[in-house]
């Protein structure tokens, strides 16, 4: 009982550890195809280190939502890896608090307080950016869904371990057109979700920008949590995308510590697999004009009917 | 009936080709190049004869290997060869008045598409072949006959009208290959022939277009109403 | 009662077939406009005599030739009278009618095609095999399209273009009801079998309910796209207003029974399968709304042979009525009413190739005093327009008198009572624009450059021209007097073997 409930601390320590260096990482990459030098790998963890160590400015025009905000986020994203297969493939204590969707509700808290938190200042990017992450959100949450739909159809279940134990014991499944068309709308799903193009632009500051948009009040402190959960939040959707749907194997079993140690060493294998893909895509993709931004979407929530139409056939 | 009783391996790649069919239907109604949509339906038919030899292999058939060759040769080759001559001929590379932007038509198709399922389900239920892969062609035939039509109404590319009643055709036979593999093989030939004929008339009639209505796009054939 | 082929009725089939092949080899084989217009013609006349001869045959028995492809019954060689009648009316106006037209360069095609058209058409009825039948009625729109835009107009070419696109991609619907047929009833017969209609007649009672509704739903919509039922009609009005007067004589007279043919087929498939009342209710509905259609856009017409076409939409769905509402008096009333719409339609269609001749225009606005510019022609013409309407005393009045009185016997009576009052809106409606056009006093001619413009061209109508309307309206006015018995008893062979368990 004490190793799970130091396993499932384990686990939350794994995303919050991890989350900027997969961030360097990817950053790293992408300069790299662009035959760049770029930042070394461990640049996130510098960059908060110094923001943690800056004077916050606030807004005169700001209120308490701007404080909580950062907060709030922030808590999110360490209560969701609570619920999902991070290191070990059984659930832990306080595993079954929550099913997918639970967990999707909870990321879509913290996305939800941000964009308030950009309103809250009443500059103008703060709305911009806030209104464009609420339009892509409105496009993206029945995607999501109708994934979560599907994952159900195929496992019967709505808990992430029983769709990593299905996929595991039953490679036919694992191969299905149903599994792999939910695998390809999640991960059109990921990029948007997780600010990468097609929709998101890679240079941060400019004036298609989105996420950047919503935080661009914010400094010191407060802006190194805001950033450190974006991370986490893509950490975990990497999570999601890596156990539950496309490489399901090599998580601990038994829940020892070396176990735990190796999940989280071929975790981290199977993220820099899923960040290959993603930077292929930013490399060849070019940013898509404001109003096409419904089309990878579309294509999206398309593959997850076919995938519920392929789960037909049992 | 072969799809009832198949084995598991047979029926998850019949599905499989089933889907990549309907997946690149979906590929023509999501793009806006004609030479995209040709592209598309070769492959499509070249993936319902794959379809053909398959159901011969596993139910026996012979015949369908011959299907499976003439579906190659006209519907993957020959068709796509006398399209993209009309092509050619017209100076026109990409729809530009749609009526439905490309991702619209994705989200309605796909709404289609559940349509389709339910209306499957449904029959499939009723005969007591809920699960199995007849379900599935039955989803996929239905869901390109109302794709086909998705497209006839929102494309008014001469070029595309043609190939959305290309794809009609292929959903129809696509589901068929699946559903009755035993039909008789003079049908399937004139079918496939008649198919031909319908592109040879077509051609000629968009000559005509061209020629004498100066379009090449059925949303300016618009004077005749009441 | 199906028996093997006998030499008398196989060589008239062989006629019936052969005779306008053989004038489309001609036709394509000679470029000589003369020669093409005789051959179409000597066909034609060859097919109704042969049609003639073989209606006793076929009353007698029901038998299949060629490996069971066909089949003569009863019901396919009435439609086979109807469809002959109409191609030999059709061939005698089209000498005079596309003589007119100046096109001798391109006439030797027309009538290749024309011909063709007429096979497909004839070949339609004979068909034993459903997917053969399926692929005749295709192949009669691939042929019938270049018919219709053989002028070569912006308009014609719309039409033409409109007409394969909404046809093609109905029809390939009743292709889908007929994989679904063959898909039911290889659940019960085997992989493998020939589906003809004998064939699934018998599966029916076997049938999945949910699989032959659909199925029946399916084609009852693809083939009533062909027949032009509202409301997948919109391709008719256009097609049959563009085309030449003796083109859109075939299409509403000759084609649409051709595929009329097939839902009524159907509808006794249904009733044999175990899907209750639905279809028969379809049926009737969707004869009762292309009436409703018909009438809407009748009142309102501007064009004279668009009038003509939503005259055509009415009467298929008199038709479908007929064919709904079952039962001996309704099938009776259906054939009677399919040969009279066949004679009937070909008239008017005549007249407005006529009027269209002497006045240079669709229009019906600019039509005027149609006696006075052609008297023999135009008195054809109103009495074919008075017998239109249903009104006695032709024959198209004890058909529709018929299958209203069919109709009150049914469960669907409340579709005769909406009929009655669409056909009284109708009557009123068609004859107004009927009124207009010779009564009303028309534009001084030196005021009006197009009637200027056209009696300065005048010339007389040829007799081509005439000849056939009189043949037309001749026996229209005989079996409005007079409903021959053998015909009485012809009727009531067809609708036994239509009867089926199922049926009202």
């Amino acid at each position: 009982m004490t190793r799970d409930i130091l396993l499932q601390i384990a686990q939350v320590v794994t995303v919050l550890a991890l989350a900027p260096l997969l961030q360097g990482v990817i950053l790293q990459w992408e300069e790299r195809v662009q035959r760049a030098q770029g930042p070394g790998i461990f640049q996130p963890y510098r960059d908060l280190w110094k923001l943690f160590h800056k004077q916050g400015v606030v807004p005169e025009t700001a209120s308490f939502i701007y404080w909580i905000a950062p907060v709030v986020a922030f808590t999110c994203m360490l209560t969701v890896p609570i619920l999902i297969p991070v290191l070990t493939n059984f659930p832990l204590p306080e595993s079954d608090m929550g099913d997918i969707l639970g967990g999707g509700l909870i990321l879509t808290l913290g996305s939800f307080l941000v964009s308030l938190a950009g309103l809250d200042s009443g500059s103008a990017y703060g709305g911009v950016g806030s209104s464009r992450a609420v339009m892509l959100g409105i496009l993206a949450e029945p995607t999501l869904i109708l994934v979560f739909v599907g994952i159900t159809l195929l496992a019967k279940a709505m808990l992430p371990f029983v769709v990593n134990h299905l996929l595991v014991a039953q490679p036919a499944v694992y191969w299905s057109p149903a599994h792999l068309f939910l695998v390809a709308a999640f991960f059109i799903l990921l990029l948007v979700e997780t600010d990468r193009l097609p929709i998101h632009s890679s240079t941060h500051i400019e004036v298609y920008m989105i996420d950047e948009a919503r935080i661009l009040e914010y400094s010191g402190p407060l802006l190194a949590l805001l950033k450190w959960a974006s991370w986490m939040k893509q950490f975990i959707l990497y999570t999601l995308f890596s156990n539950v749907f496309l490489l399901p194997w090599g998580l601990s079993v038994q829940g020892r510590a070396a176990g735990a140690l190796g999940a989280a060493v071929a975790l981290f294998g199977k993220f820099l697999v899923v960040a290959l893909a993603v930077v292929f895509i930013e490399t060849a993709q070019s940013r898509l004009r404001y109003f096409r931004y419904q089309e990878p979407l579309a294509a999206s929530f398309l593959l997850a009917i076919l995938a519920i139409v392929a789960n037909q056939l049992r | 009936m072969l799809a009832a009783h198949l084995a598991p391996l047979a029926a998850s790649f019949f599905s499989l080709l089933a889907i990549a069919s309907l997946l690149l239907s979906f590929v023509m109604l999501g793009s806006r190049w004609l030479k995209d949509y040709l592209v598309a339906f070769a492959l499509q038919s070249w993936l319902i004869a794959l379809l053909s030899a398959a159901v011969g292999y596993y139910g026996g058939y012979h015949e369908l290997y011959l299907i499976a060759l003439l579906t190659a040769l006209f519907r993957g080759l020959l068709l796509p060869y006398l399209i993209l001559r009309i092509i050619r001929r017209l100076n026109v590379d990409r729809e530009l008045h749609e009526r439905l932007s490309p991702s619209s038509s994705l989200v309605v198709g796909a709404l289609l598409v559940l349509f389709a399922f339910v209306v499957a389900t449904h029959l499939g239920s009723s005969l007591g072949l809920a699960g199995t892969v007849a379900v599935l062609a039955l989803t996929v035939m239905l869901s390109m006959k109302l794709i086909g039509f998705l497209m006839l109404v929102v494309r008014g590319e001469a070029l595309s009208q043609i190939l959305a009643l290309l794809v009609l055709e292929n959903g129809i036979f696509l589901g068929s290959q699946i559903l009755v593999p035993g039909m008789p093989l003079l049908i399937e030939l004139v079918i496939l022939f008649d198919l031909l004929v319908v592109v040879a008339c077509f051609g000629v009639l968009v000559r005509f277009l061209v020629m004498h209505a100066g379009t090449s796009s059925a949303h300016n054939l618009r004077r005749l109403v009441g | 009662m199906i028996e093997t082929a006998t030499t008398p009725v196989a060589a008239l089939l062989g006629v019936i077939l052969l005779a306008p092949l053989l004038a489309v080899l001609v036709c394509l084989g000679t470029r000589r406009p003369r020669v093409a217009e005789y051959a179409n013609l000597i066909a034609a006349v060859l097919v109704l005599l042969a049609v003639l001869r073989l209606l006793p045959a076929a009353l007698a028995a029901t038998r299949t030739f060629w490996g069971g492809y066909l089949i003569v019954d009863p019901l396919g060689a009435w439609v086979l009278l109807s469809v002959a009648t109409v191609y030999l009316l059709a061939s005698i106006y089209a000498i005079g009618y596309m003589r007119h037209l100046n096109e001798d360069a391109r006439l030797h095609r027309f009538y290749a095609l024309f011909a063709g058209f007429g096979l497909t058409t004839l070949s339609g009825p004979l068909m034993n095999n459903i997917g053969v039948y399926w692929i005749a009625i295709e192949l009669t729109t691939l042929v019938s399209t270049f018919l219709v835009c053989f002028e070569l107009g912006r308009e014609s070419i719309e039409a033409a273009w409109k007409y394969i696109v909404v046809v093609s991609g109905g029809i390939s619907l009743a292709l889908l009801g007929i994989i679904f047929f063959y898909w039911g009833g290889s659940l019960h017969l085997g992989a493998t079998y020939d589906l003809t209609w004998a064939a699934l007649r018998e599966v029916a009672p076997q049938l999945n309910p949910t699989v032959a509704l659909m199925a029946f739903l399916l084609v009852l919509v693809g083939f009533g796209t062909k027949v032009g039922l509202a409301p997948m009609h919109t391709w008719l009005p256009d097609a049959h207003s563009e085309g030449p007067a003796p083109v859109s004589a075939m299409l509403s007279g000759a084609l649409l029974n051709t595929a009329m043919i097939g839902i009524a087929r159907f509808i006794q498939v249904s009733d044999a399968a175990r899907v209750g009342l639905l279809p028969r209710v379809v049926v009737v509905a969707v004869g009762t709304f292309s009436l409703l259609v018909a009438a809407l856009f009748i009142t309102r017409q501007m064009g004279i042979k668009r009038l003509m076409a939503y005259s055509s939409v009415e009467h298929m769905g008199v038709m479908a009525l007929g064919f709904g509402f079952g039962g001996p008096l309704g099938i009776a009333g259906a054939l009677y009413h399919m040969l009279g719409h066949s004679l009937n339609k070909s008239l008017m269609f005549f007249g407005a190739g006529n009027a269209m001749q002497v006045f240079h225009t669709k229009r019906i606005s600019r039509i005027h005093q149609v006696l006075a510019r052609m008297p023999v022609a135009g008195l054809l013409w109103l009495a074919g327009a008075v017998a239109i309407t249903g009104a006695p005393p032709f024959g198209l009045f004890l058909s529709e008198m018929t299958i209203l009185r069919a109709g009150l016997a049914t469960p669907n009576a409340w579709a005769v009572f909406v009929m009655l009052l669409l056909l009284i809106v109708i009557f009123v409606g068609f004859l107004n624009h009927f009124r207009a056009m010779y009564f009303s006093p028309g534009v001084p001619a030196d005021l009006s450059p197009v009637t200027a413009r056209a009696s300065s061209h005048a010339h007389p109508l040829s007799l081509w021209c005439i000849v056939p309307m009189w043949l037309a309206v001749i026996p229209l006015l005989v079996l409005g007097l007079w409903w021959p018995a053998a015909f009485a008893h012809y009727f009531a062979v067809v609708a036994a073997q239509l009867a089926g368990p199922g049926a009202p």
